[in-house]
């Protein structure tokens, strides 16, 4: 349990997250940089707040790795803008992340909710 | 690849990334406004709130686009890779459907490059790479300069003084360091067997100079360079493995001539200088007696300098005339002529010289111009190569017309054109690189002597960047011009006539120009081969004065220390008479210098023949000072030609005698009988009165210093009168040489088991090793001319040829027109009429100008030879000839009906 934590320290935890919630967002198909920090603040109900800036440095990493494609296309209001989309290996990632990312939480969380004292019955 | 390749390409083209990377921020803030406009009251504030959300755009910004550039670079990168696989994958496509073109192309270039390859690997060797030494360009070899002698009681210096190490020595602010060194033998002494080792003979300050240590142990202090200091040596690797079995051996002691000198250190792997010295001892400054032993009556000692910083080496040299000058020019000196002349020289050429210079010495010419003859077949090879590329471009003009129809640029067609020529190039590069190991045994006879196991020629990195240099060079010289024609085709044209190109004009003309260059070229180096061979054939024929079939050699030195005359006499003496004695030895001597042995030989010493007064300015008179016992001249076929050889008699009580040369006897008699006359040589002691010495016989002139170099005066003493340390026995013997050599062993072993022998070899070795570095000299030149005779008889084949198959129809009308078959074949070789007139002008000129350099290389002919000239124009001419008239001939079997037809 505790190697999670130690294969991902935190630093790269956050920037690990962020990647998760751009493959994400980019299920629903096609979207440009403000898309997805739209869909960022709808599906956390605005909980994490992040500098939207940030996201394209991660946007430009994953598609300069594959995982996502990038192409000039006309938005909703008519204007120009550089639209994401996932491709299969940005996919496999997202599966993957996922799984990885869903016992990491539930391992944290179960720390979070035992007592001192089991842990002391251990030892 | 998931977006269309078009996109990729507008990419690249529109690369601005940074307007990219604007334009994406810009829609997202443009976004945030709008949304922020709902809760800001005006624009400027909705604006502020957004750029708040966003972050800090302009650093974001930068490092977006700096990403991004990188990105594009790496993507360009592996998309130019992946093209020139598409192509190479292409060329070696096309190449595999064509061997014997490909094979062909891949000989006569690799023969070519290998060739190239494995001269420079030699030159590199001798000429460019810095040998193994602390920035070897610093330091200076001191021609003529000696080594001071502390004279024996009662002796005095006589000649004038010229400077030696103490007067260099004595230039600190030029020289930071100065040493003197000499290659001499020494018999090391051992339980088993005794050896004969070579020895350097060094003063303290020469591994300093040199900027080399010692791995083990320490190198020479100056204490240790005085005369009479304790005895110490520094070891070789190479020795210390071979004959102490990498033992401990510092502080140990080993014996050299029958002294005592203790182990101090040992040199690391790889250095054996001079001349691949197994070990080295200090030379004493000044020298005793005791120096000159390990080397033949004279020091054969070189001064070196290592400049100091600040100081230009052209200064050094500039420094080093000023002393010698200064020093030759000493008030009361009369300058004789040889110094005069000396001084002379050295304002000529300076009287310091690089030390790898130096060590290269006469060798650098015969190297370069091997290099330059490479260079020129290299070239014929590369004109060859563009004949066979051009013939293929005119069959494979349809292809490239169907190609260009079908879209591809004249660019890429290019480019693939090139990639099959670079492809070709590198093929061939690797065939020279397995060639080149091949070629480079024979170019190490070569190699300059003084930098024998000291720079090895191999082929290493840089010879390898040579190659492939030369390869991608090569490939780009004689790939360009068909690359072009090709590219340049029309295609409407070609798709119209049926595929045979519209490029046959003008290339056909070109093609001659082409063929006309190789066949000069071809003529400059039969003209140096000619030249060669014609040398070698004088050399060859020349007498050299010995007979040396079925004679049998080695070599022994005694130590001054085992005692003089009295100790050696009966040692040799013993060996001679148990060679006299054995079955199937006709003749058996001893000699103090074997001729043609290399190496810097006996001293020439200064006599005065009785009854011829010297003038006061004229030159003293010089011999060579041979000592040998009477049955020598046998030995060796030396011939007898008038009085008598020495005998036994002849020994150290009875009257001197001496027995002259052809050449010194006609020279200082050239009336009346040599037999009689006195000659008086210097005294043997100091202050004692000349000895005369009374010609008892002439003998024929044996050219004992190298078979090109004349004989000069040459005297012999008697064995039994003066025996010298260092000997060569000499038997001649029906035996066969193993069982000849084994005798001459025995007969050494069984007179003094102690005593090592070395240079065991038939006589007929040594006369074949003297004149090795010519033969292979002339052996490769001559190579690389036939070499060039063959590929420019197949490039006048080959333009000849595509000729004729050019004009197949317009020769069938005018056979159809009643044009007989001769007169067909005259219209064929015509066109290359004027290629010979200019091939023999520009060859005949480049041959005269070029010739000059082999100058030195030649012996007994003259770089005009008029005979060399005209056997190499005929040669030339009736390889023309040849190549013209086969091919031509194909036009007297033309039907002229079947030509038209197959429009």
């Amino acid at each position: 349990m505790g190697r999670c934590a130690v294969d991902h320290p935190p630093v790269d935890l956050l920037r690990g997250t962020l990647d998760l919630l751009i493959l994400k967002a980019l299920t629903g198909g096609p979207e440009h940089g403000y898309g997805v920090a739209r869909w960022i603040e709808r599906a956390t109900k605005g909980a994490l707040q992040i500098e939207e800036g940030s996201l394209y440095p991660a946007l430009h990493r994953l598609e300069d790795r594959g995982q996502i494609a990038a192409d000039w296309g006309v938005s909703d209001n008519n204007r120009r803008a550089r639209f994401y989309q996932l491709t299969p290996e940005g996919r496999r990632r997202l599966k993957r992340e996922t799984v990885n990312w869903t016992r990491f939480a539930r391992a944290v969380f179960a720390a979070l909710e035992a007592t001192p004292r089991m842990l002391q019955a251990e030892a | 690849m998931g977006e269309p390749f078009w996109r990729r390409y507008q990419r690249f083209f529109h690369a601005d990334v940074a307007r990219d990377v604007d334009q994406e921020l810009r829609y997202h803030l443009d976004r945030l406004t709008e949304d922020e406009m709902t809760r800001a009251g005006n624009p400027r504030e909705a604006r502020a709130r957004a750029e708040a959300r966003f972050g800090d755009v302009a650093a974001i910004r930068d490092s977006l686009a700096k990403t991004g550039s990188r990105r594009i670079r790496k993507a360009l990168r592996a998309d130019l890779r992946d093209a020139v696989l598409q192509d190479a994958r292409y060329a070696l496509r096309r190449l595999r459907q064509e061997p014997g073109f490909a094979v062909t192309v891949l000989l006569v270039l690799g023969l070519g490059i290998g060739a190239a390859t494995a001269m420079f690997s030699a030159v590199d060797a001798a000429l460019l790479r810095p040998i193994p030494f602390e920035r070897p360009d610093r330091l200076l070899e001191l021609p003529q300069v000696g080594i001071p002698f502390q004279p024996e009681a009662g002796e005095r210096e006589s000649g004038p003084r010229v400077p030696d190490l103490l007067d260099i020595r004595d230039m600190p602010d030029v020289f930071e360091q100065v040493a003197g060194y000499a290659a001499g033998g020494l018999n090391l002494s051992d339980p088993d067997h005794p050896v004969r080792v070579n020895a350097g003979i060094v003063t303290a300050e020469f591994f300093a100079t040199l900027g080399v240590r010692p791995a083990w142990g320490r190198g020479f202090v100056t204490e240790e360079g005085v005369p009479g200091a304790p005895r110490v040596a520094v070891l070789s690797d190479g020795l210390w493995r071979r004959q102490f079995g990498s033992g401990p051996v510092l502080g140990h002691s080993i014996t050299l001539n029958n002294r005592q000198y203790t182990v101090i250190g040992i040199m690391p792997p790889g250095f054996s200088f001079p001349s691949e010295s197994d070990l080295w001892i200090p030379m004493t400054v000044p020298t005793t007696f005791e120096t000159f032993e390990p080397f033949r009556g004279w020091l054969p000692s070189q001064v070196i300098a290592r400049v100091r910083d600040g100081v230009s080496v052209e200064a050094a040299a500039a420094r080093s005339l000023a002393r010698w000058e200064q020093v030759a020019s000493t008030p009361g000196q009369t300058a004789p002529p040889w110094l005069s002349q000396q001084t002379a020289e050295f304002r000529r050429t300076g009287a310091a010289i690089p030390l790898q210079r130096d060590l290269a010495g006469s060798r650098r010419t015969a190297l370069l111009v091997l290099l330059g003859a490479t260079g020129l077949l290299l070239l014929i090879a590369c004109a060859n190569v563009t004949h066979l590329l051009l013939s293929r471009a005119s069959t494979r003009a349809r292809e490239m017309a169907m190609r260009t129809v079908l879209g591809a640029t004249r660019g890429r067609l290019l480019r693939q054109l090139l990639t099959e020529s670079v492809m070709l190039g590198v093929g061939a590069a690797a065939l020279g690189l397995a060639v080149a190991p091949l070629a480079l045994r024979l170019t190490n006879a070569l190699m300059p002597p003084a930098l024998a196991g000291l720079a090895p020629p191999r082929v290493d990195l840089r010879v390898l960047g040579f190659a492939v240099g030369i390869a991608v060079i090569t490939s780009l010289v004689f790939g360009l011009w068909p690359a072009f024609t090709s590219a340049r085709t029309d295609a409407a044209e070609t798709i119209k006539s049926g595929g045979r190109g519209a490029t046959a004009g003008g290339a056909g003309r070109a093609r001659r120009l082409l063929v006309a260059g190789e066949l000069a070229l071809t003529l400059v180096l039969l003209v140096g081969a000619g030249l060669m061979l014609r040398s070698f054939e004088r050399l060859v024929r020349t007498d050299s004065g010995l007979h040396p079939e079925r004679v049998a050699t080695l070599e022994l030195s005694f130590a001054l220390s085992a005692g003089g005359r009295a100790a050696r006499l009966p040692v040799i003496d013993a060996a001679l008479q148990r060679l006299a004695g054995a079955p199937g030895v006709e003749a058996a001597g001893a000699v103090n210098d074997l001729p043609l042995r290399g190496g810097p030989g006996v001293l020439s010493i200064t006599f005065q023949p009785e009854g011829r007064a010297q003038s006061a300015n004229e030159e003293p008179l010089f011999a060579r000072y041979l000592i040998c016992s009477g049955s020598y001249f046998r030995a060796l076929g030396i011939p007898l030609l008038q009085g008598r050889t020495f005998t036994t008699a002849d020994d150290s009580l009875a009257p001197h005698v001496a027995i002259v040369n052809a050449t010194m006897a006609r020279t200082l008699w050239p009336e009346g009988s040599p037999l009689g006359r006195v000659l008086r040589l210097p005294p043997h002691r100091p202050g004692g009165e000349p000895t005369p010495y009374r010609v008892v016989g002439v003998v024929g002139d044996v050219r004992e210093t190298g078979i090109e170099r004349d004989a000069g005066l040459q005297m012999y003493f008697p064995m039994y009168a003066e025996t010298p340390a260092n000997v060569a026995l000499v038997a001649r013997g029906t035996l066969p040489p193993a069982a000849l050599l084994g005798l001459l062993r025995e007969a050494v072993r069984s007179a003094n088991p102690t005593q090592p022998v070395y240079n065991v070899r038939m006589m007929e070795d040594v006369v074949s090793a003297s004149i090795a570095p010519r033969r292979i000299n002339t052996m490769l030149i001559s190579a690389f001319g036939a070499l060039a005779l063959i590929l420019a008889a197949l490039g006048v084949y080959g333009v000849v040829a595509y000729s004729v198959s050019q004009r197949m129809r317009e020769l069938g009308i005018r056979a159809a027109l009643g044009a007989t078959g001769d007169r067909l074949v005259r219209l064929i070789a015509g066109e290359m009429l004027w290629v010979a007139i200019l091939a023999v002008a520009l060859g005949l000129a480049g041959a005269w100008a070029s010739a000059r350099v082999l100058r030195s290389l030649l012996y007994g002919v003259t770089v005009r030879d008029p005979g060399t000239y005209a056997v190499a124009l005929l040669v030339l001419l009736v390889t023309l000839a040849a190549g013209t008239l086969w091919p031509a001939r194909r036009a007297l079997r033309l039907n002229p009906m079947d030509v038209i037809r197959a429009d």
